[in-house]
């Protein structure tokens, strides 16, 4: 690498620091707010219908192909509604309801992983990813940031010159000393 | 300017022999995720998504009192403890279980006197259809109707026909998905009926399609 490479990438380095911490910071709120929705969830079901249908949207419709339960006109569909409705009344919790679902059909009959076994993977793993990738891109921008300043801290000799670059240097200077035109 | 090139170039040196065994690990690296993701995609795909093996064996068999199509009595699960209950859910509309009967009808002469009983439970029928296709068809154990599917419900039926077998525990020890055959049938009662030369009764088996 020539010293004209350094001296162009640590500027650009420098340069684009400014906007990348902007950037940055716009991620993390929007992340927050993300984040916030997230946590609220949606909003609470009041009506008995919309407590059945936030119940039956987190559960497969066994003799349908990807369809949940509150989406599907099939019969069966239909009559897991009514048992969820009943179970309701009952006074049984949703995730009671949804046991009983499980025990007849397995985590299969879940749209929603569980948050526990296997389903757990389901939902760590994305936080891993994004926190993985996050320690990509620190260490990526540290990287480049080091290389960026390299120069600077070293002497302004022929820092990092091939030897080629060096006999090519030399015998430049050696000719502008002989004729400087 | 020669001294000078000759300690800067070792700095140099290092950094690009640390630079290969780097991209190497990084070039490992993505090879196992990417072998990883296809090997992971090859044994999903290879998977029948339909074989789902049910949560219910080897647990007690949900209970269930329903009327009979004729309505002239009740049949209660709770009550047959002790004899092998063979559950088959079917309906008059479906095509699958007219190709299963004879092997359930084969069954039913051959271990009504042994302790096993029958249960058909139609699962969403038509009344009059129900009833036309156990006097067209001959049928001589109980079957019972299941409002609301309830009991459907309960067994995890995805699509019928489905037969279950119970042991003399309560247990459910079989679950066959599709029309299932006499020999079938044989094996699974025979595993878990007292007393008949078979398999000894244990780890509880799945039926196949």
């Amino acid at each position: 690498m020539s010293m004209a490479d350094h001296a162009a990438a640590s500027r650009p380095a420098r340069a684009w620091a400014r906007p990348a911490v902007g950037l940055a910071v716009l991620l993390l709120v929007a992340l927050g707010a993300l984040a916030a929705v997230a946590a609220r969830g949606p909003a609470p079901a009041s009506t008995p219908a919309e407590r059945v249908h936030a119940i039956a949207t987190g559960l497969r419709c066994p003799v349908c192909r990807d369809l949940s339960v509150a989406d599907s006109p099939a019969p069966l569909a239909q009559q897991m509604r009514n048992q969820i409705a009943e179970g309701l009344a009952a006074g049984k919790s949703p995730e009671a309801i949804r046991r009983e679902f499980v025990a007849a059909y397995g985590e299969s009959v879940l749209l929603v992983p569980a948050r526990r076994g296997v389903g757990l993977v389901a939902w760590l793993a994305p936080a891993l990813l994004l926190a993985g990738g996050a320690l990509a891109a620190v260490l990526a921008v540290r990287r480049w940031r080091a290389r960026g300043a390299a120069p600077a801290v070293s002497s302004p000799s022929a820092a990092g010159a091939s030897r080629a670059d060096k006999v090519l240097l030399e015998r430049a200077l050696a000719r502008f000393e002989e004729d400087p035109q | 300017m020669t001294g000078g090139a000759r300690t800067e170039a070792a700095p140099a040196g290092a950094a690009a022999g640390q630079g290969r065994p780097r991209r190497a690990l990084l070039l490992a690296a993505v090879m196992a995720a990417v072998t990883l993701a296809a090997w992971l995609l090859s044994a999903g795909l290879q998977r029948d998504p339909t074989a789902i093996r049910s949560p219910l064996l080897g647990r007690p068999a949900p209970d269930f009192a329903l009327g009979t199509l004729e309505g002239d009595r009740t049949v209660r699960l709770g009550d047959l403890r002790g004899q092998v209950v063979v559950v088959n859910f079917w309906a008059s509309w479906c095509a699958e279980c007219r190709i299963e009967h004879p092997a359930l009808s084969a069954a039913w002469d051959r271990f009504r006197d042994a302790g096993v009983v029958l249960v058909g439970v139609d699962f969403q029928d038509d009344h009059p259809s129900a009833l036309a296709y156990l006097a067209g068809a001959g049928v001589g154990w109980p079957v019972v109707a299941d409002p609301g599917s309830r009991t459907a419900l309960a067994y995890g039926v995805y699509g019928i026909p489905e037969t279950f077998v119970i042991g003399p525990d309560g247990r459910v020890t079989a679950k066959h998905v599709g029309p299932v055959t006499y020999d079938q049938l044989e094996r699974e009662i025979t595993r878990v009926l007292p007393g008949e030369p078979g398999r000894q009764p244990g780890a509880p088996a799945v039926g196949s399609r």
